[in-house]
């Protein structure tokens, strides 16, 4: 059984997961910051002083801090609250909205991200998105290892966070219930407010589980390509490889091109997606995955010899991608989907049609 | 300012006439729910004794959009200064504010999308609105407190009202989209006209025949 | 008019103001002509285009904007790009361009025009005269960059 890789192999800044996933995740990771500084913070500060439980008013012990110990020892909680709050409030703030906008709208810092980005558009083709993190990668068979569409990783990471902080909460209201029954003060109050919370935090953690476990026995899929970007009228070598401990009832590679189209009217946003062409690659049936291997095909394929190119546009796009189905014999089948780019034709990608040779790629 | 698109394809086939293009805010003059012209200048009396700031309220899809275009376009051609804003979050009121401020007086100040505003929000815009002299137009789905100028609502009569304005109506009406098609539009979209709209325009491409071929003549 | 092209013309593409059954205008007509009949460019070639302005006093003609874009069409919010601007508004240089006029224009490698299902790329040439009052009038007259196919009629694959 393999864990699930949350780092895989890649370089460069590119987005592995969706947007929103990506903001979730990092919503999260600033929320725990700002939790956690608050919580070190409120015990230094509360931890002050001690008092003798049978005499409430005598102080038995007394911690002395002189002004700059205070600061010295608050310095970090007060990072963390700094910290944690900002992020969560930029987090808040650009939700939903896109690079454009962080740009145009937002202050310094917000300016200062989007200058790490890669350019959005490829030089000398308006309208083709650039390619840079997609060539960013070299393949271990083939020239290039094309990044994951998916967000199951970040479904993952999502999951474990949202059970953590749940159940971390749940612990603390239930020590708190727990010590007022010890005390022979139940507070039925919390107590019957402890039966939703501790259900949400059971649940919370079976769906962590289910996730991790899917995850490890499905195993993760890699596309290897024989060069990048595409060109309408080339053929191009592919290498998919598929982990996984157990048997798949069947894979399926497909070449899909895809329009996105997104209209904003009031409080109104749709985006709607349609495949409009799509090819079967390959189609493999009872795989079975070698125990501490994998499974790998080298398929070939053709990018039509007058097709549109990729496209992007605020609102608007056509995609060209990969997309892998495979049908695990006792999980529910998944998806995953590898983004290419294609170039319009006449642009010499450095592509040169060849016959398939069992998995070698063109240097 | 008037202006007026003119567009000349090569082969009007190819043209979706239910695309956001031909159907937006703007492009398709106001109608009322039995789909005939709306008078601007009746509202726009109207507006005189309501007060200073009213709604347009409505539910989504009922052309609240395209009537509070059409009655910035009428202010304006009278000679009036308009600002327009579109909130798509509550953080967009800084711009509406900001419309506000710079509005001459007896100027007209819209602002699509007015409940997205929180009611803080919502209130010293209003009360920035009558400090500035200014007048405010709003589109609302719910009641927000704003004397309601128009209530929108929509029928089936008005979706056909709207798609027998659309370009080269002549051409695909009874053949690639009929009254049965716009009928079926209007229920599905349980009276939404931007649905009821997408829904035709996926009906209008899977039925346009195949293109004559693009390679013609030299 | 000077002679831009041997190819010939394509045939003028008059448009009348006021077509549009909805909005009322003056008779305003735009004469515009490619100097390809087909309309169909590739990426990178130069592009002609000579037009006149019919139907309005020349004087009254205060400005033109000349451009060159490709705009989204469907079920998305537009997008444009702009290829080409110009705009003569010197009262000197505005009897050279109205009522008539010409202009060439080298094309970008992409985007090409697309026949897709939700979104569709057009490129055009749009003329936009401003006459006195504020009030202008736009012209637009589409061709093809590229000979890309519809969709609906890709062949290979399966066309969904």
């Amino acid at each position: 059984m393999r864990w699930p890789r949350f780092f895989s192999k890649k370089r460069g800044h590119r987005h592995t997961g969706s947007r929103e996933w990506g903001s979730i995740a990092e919503g999260l990771f600033y929320a725990a910051l700002l939790l956690g500084g608050l919580i070190f913070g409120g015990l230094l500060v509360s931890g002050v002083a001690a008092y003798a439980p049978a005499d409430p008013g005598r102080v038995v012990l007394q911690r002395g801090y002189d002004w700059w110990m205070w600061v010295l020892t608050l310095v970090i909680p007060l990072a963390l609250v700094a910290f944690g709050g900002s992020g969560l409030g930029k987090v808040i703030r650009m939700w939903g909205k896109s690079d454009e906008r962080r740009a145009a709208s937002a202050g310094f810092p917000e300016f200062l991200d989007t200058l790490g980005h890669p350019p959005h558009e490829a030089p000398g083709h308006p309208g083709v998105p650039a390619c840079e993190n997609l060539v960013n990668s070299p393949g271990n068979v083939l020239r290039y290892r094309l990044p994951i569409e998916s967000p199951e990783n970040w479904t993952l990471l999502g999951f474990g966070m949202f059970a953590l902080l749940w159940n971390a909460v749940v612990v603390v209201l239930a020590a708190g219930a727990g010590a007022n029954i010890r005390r022979g003060n139940p507070d039925w109050f919390l107590l019957a407010l402890l039966i939703p919370f501790v259900a949400v935090g059971v649940g919370g953690v079976i769906l962590f589980v289910r996730a991790v476990v899917l995850a490890a026995s499905v195993g993760p899929t890699q596309i290897e390509i024989s060069d990048h970007p595409l060109v309408p009228g080339q053929r191009y070598d592919v290498l998919l490889g598929q982990g996984g401990s157990g048997l798949f009832k069947s894979i399926e590679l497909r070449l899909e091109l895809e329009e996105q189209a997104t209209f904003c009217q009031g409080t109104d946003t749709r985006t709607e997606r349609l495949v409009v062409w799509r090819d079967a690659a390959g189609s493999w049936s009872r795989v079975q995955a070698v125990p501490g291997g994998r499974f790998e095909a080298h398929v070939e394929i053709t990018i039509p010899d007058q097709a549109m190119h990729s496209f992007n546009s605020p609102h608007n796009s056509v995609h060209w991608r990969l997309v892998v189905r495979g049908s695990p014999d006792r999980w529910p089948p998944f998806t995953r989907v590898f983004p290419l780019v294609v170039f319009p034709a006449g642009r010499n990608a450095g592509a040169t049609p060849h016959a398939p040779q069992g998995g070698k790629g063109v240097e | 300012m008037t202006r007026y698109r003119l567009a000349e394809h090569p082969d009007s086939a190819m043209l979706n006439p239910f695309a956001s293009r031909y159907t937006r805010p703007g492009c398709l003059p106001p109608l009322d729910h039995m789909g005939r012209c709306i008078d601007a200048d009746d509202i726009l009396s109207a507006f005189d004794h309501v007060g200073a700031m009213a709604s347009i309220r409505g539910p989504h899809g009922a052309g609240k959009s395209t009537l509070l275009t059409h009655l910035a376009d009428r202010w304006e051609d009278r000679g009036m200064a308009v600002e327009r804003v579109r909130l798509r979050t509550g953080a967009d009121m800084s711009q509406a504010m900001a419309c506000i401020a710079r509005a001459p007086d007896a100027g007209l100040v819209c602002i699509d999308s007015w409940e997205l505003a929180g009611g803080f929000a919502r209130w010293r815009a209003c009360r920035k609105a009558r400090s500035v002299g200014c007048r405010l137009l709003v589109t609302e789905h719910r009641r927000t407190g704003l004397p309601v100028l128009v209530e929108c609502r929509t029928t089936a009569a008005l979706l056909g009202e709207i798609v027998s304005r659309l370009p080269d109506h002549h051409r695909w009406f009874g053949t690639l989209i009929d009254s049965a098609d716009i009928e079926a539009a209007f229920a599905l979209s349980g009276g939404n006209l931007r649905e009821a709209i997408a829904e035709l325009y996926d009906r209008f491409e899977r039925r346009l025949p195949p293109a004559p071929s693009l390679l013609v003549g030299g | 008019m000077m002679g831009v092209s041997d190819a010939g013309f394509s045939p003028e593409g008059s448009f009348q103001a006021g077509a549009s059954p909805s909005f009322p205008a003056p008779t305003l007509r735009f004469l515009l002509q490619f100097d390809r009949v087909s309309r169909i460019y590739e990426p990178l070639e130069s592009i002609t285009v000579r037009y006149e302005v019919a139907g309005a006093e020349a004087a009254s003609m205060r400005a033109l904007e000349r451009s060159i874009l490709w705009y989204t069409e469907g079920k998305g919010e537009e997008d444009i790009g702009v290829h080409f601007f110009e705009r003569i508004a010197d009262a000197s240089d505005l009897p050279q361009v109205l009522p008539q006029g010409f202009f060439s224009n080298r094309l970008p490698a992409s985007p090409l025009s697309y026949e897709g299902v939700i979104v569709k790329v057009r490129w055009c040439v749009r003329l936009r005269v401003f006459f006195e009052a504020g009030r202008d009038f736009v012209s637009e007259h589409v061709f093809s960059l590229g000979r890309i196919p519809p969709i609906r009629q890709a062949t290979g694959g399966e066309r969904l």
